[in-house]
């Protein structure tokens, strides 16, 4: 059978934009709902999670950004843009946040088999070297992808947040031992992510944005990954797969228009680890999502299909916009690496 | 032929935004040059979140206009993004902006800091001259 490891949940009570911020504590509440309507009781494990050193941040995080978040949060915060906030202990929130990640991983070596879960916040795929962003401070999910390439492993990002992971991408533009995957909704925050940025010299090909319209139903999500971005993961060859798991992509989800279903999850994850070269190489970082009901269904469902657990989540969607379009991108796509190619000469 | 030149201003509706809109309008009117006012839309305003009314262009394109700018050289503009970068962007081509225009302080931000101040932010990053406009200036 295989084992469920959750690093989490972490920032429930240090990070806290009050009432009427989408991103808050209750989200942690519903996510771990999630976890428990699978029935595992006793059989999940939960590691030990420890803030994640400066050393560690800084792998993908400039010092000076990182000292300044540090000094500003000491100073008792405030907000840094119309989305993004730190309080007093959101230092010591971020800096959990990353840390469950690399426990996370930890624990999946150490076993070598089953799959993690890190729901933790604040979020982090929107957080760039030297700027915090679109709700997120550190980007966890890029902090747990470089300790592995610090080893010489070479990792896989899914990130099927309806938002481009901006930041992840600028982190490992140029960097060839991670393959960057997105899709998201565009337009919409944060208005990057456009199938012709592939990734710089040093990893020409190995940023794959797979933008779609509003109203595009979990088919389209699933051809996107499945049949546009397969032939490049699988030349890529990844030591492990990590997902940025934002759940903002339902239908349900107040902050975009894709129009998934939980059971649209359950079957994108089963996609995903496909790409896992074997048992304990499959972590999945909860990024965004907004509605209690969705995040708790869609949990379940996610972890239920990658466990071969018995859940009966609403039936994946079909029949909305945007396959036309992902075949049209392809050619953007093709056309801009070769670009990137030229630049750099034979 | 070139191209005409292109100001470009950060507005979010702040009285430091209206500010900035009204330098750059006098600006672009000495130089010639057409004035894009962009307004950058976050995640929360997106949905509706953020707490206030919606930033109404048509009140920077009245301010550009009382400052003397043709209302034809003047354009309102709106982008998915963090103010930063949406300005940042605009440096880049298609539009390559001749000068980026923003508040000293806009709507969220703390003076003295790089952490949550657009103006230093791109002042920091941008590959074109950038003006920040201080929250005491009104006209002249």
């Amino acid at each position: 059978m295989t084992t469920l490891v959750v690093a989490g949940p972490t920032g429930i009570a240090e990070h806290d934009g009050g009432r009427y911020h989408p991103e808050q504590p209750s989200r942690l509440f519903a996510v771990m709902d999630g976890v428990r309507a699978l029935g595992l009781e006793d059989e999940v494990v939960y590691p030990a999670i420890s803030e994640a050193s400066v050393d560690q941040l800084s792998r993908v995080h400039a010092p000076a950004y990182l000292a300044e978040l540090e000094a500003f949060c000491s100073r008792g915060g405030g907000d840094i843009d119309p989305d993004t906030y730190a309080r007093p202990d959101s230092w010591t929130a971020a800096r959990r946040a990353a840390g469950a990640g690399l426990a996370a991983l930890a624990a999946l070596e150490e076993r070598n088999e089953g799959i993690a879960f890190v729901p933790v916040r604040p979020p982090g795929h929107h957080a760039t070297a030297d700027r915090a962003m679109g709700f997120c401070l550190v980007n966890n999910v890029a902090v747990a992808a470089a300790s592995r390439t610090a080893l010489g492993e070479r990792v896989l990002i899914v990130d099927w947040d309806v938002h481009h992971g901006n930041g992840t991408q600028a982190i490992f533009w140029d960097d060839p031992d991670v393959l960057y995957v997105s899709t998201h909704q565009h337009p919409l925050f944060p208005g990057t992510g456009r199938p012709d940025e592939v990734g710089g010299p040093g990893a020409p090909g190995l940023t794959v944005n797979l933008p779609l319209p509003a109203g595009a139903t979990g088919d389209v999500v699933r051809a996107a990954i499945d049949e546009v971005a397969r032939p490049t993961i699988e030349e890529f060859a990844p030591d492990w797969v990590l997902v940025s798991c934002g759940f903002d992509a339902h239908q349900a989800d107040p902050l975009g228009e894709l129009e998934l279903s939980s059971g649209d999850f359950a079957e994108l994850a089963r996609v995903v680890s496909e790409f896992a070269p074997r048992p304990g190489r499959l972590a999945l970082f909860l990024e965004g999502g907004y509605n209690p009901a969705s995040l708790e269904s869609s949990v379940e469902a996610t972890l239920g299909a990658l466990l071969g657990r018995p859940a009966h989540p609403p039936a994946p969607t079909q029949g909305g916009p945007g396959l036309s379009q992902l075949r049209a991108h392809r050619t953007d796509r093709l056309r801009a690496v070769d670009r990137v190619h030229m630049e750099v000469g034979p | 032929m070139t191209a005409q030149r292109c100001v470009v201003v950060g507005y979010d509706g702040s009285a430091d935004a209206q500010s900035a809109v009204a330098w750059a309008a006098r600006t672009a009117a000495a130089l010639g040059a057409r004035l894009r006012v962009v307004h950058a839309v976050g995640l929360l305003e997106h949905a509706g979140m953020a707490g206030h009314a919606p930033v109404d262009g048509g009140v920077a394109l009245k301010i550009a206009a009382e400052a003397g700018l043709d209302p034809g050289a003047v354009e309102w503009h709106v982008v998915d993004g963090d103010p930063c970068t949406a300005m940042l962007r605009m440096a880049e081509p298609p539009e390559r902006a001749a000068l980026l225009v923003v508040g000293s302080r806009g709507s969220g931000g703390h003076a003295g800091t790089l952490l949550g101040s657009t103006s230093l932010e791109l002042a920091e990053h941008s590959p074109v001259p950038v003006t920040i406009v201080p929250t005491s200036y009104r006209g002249g």
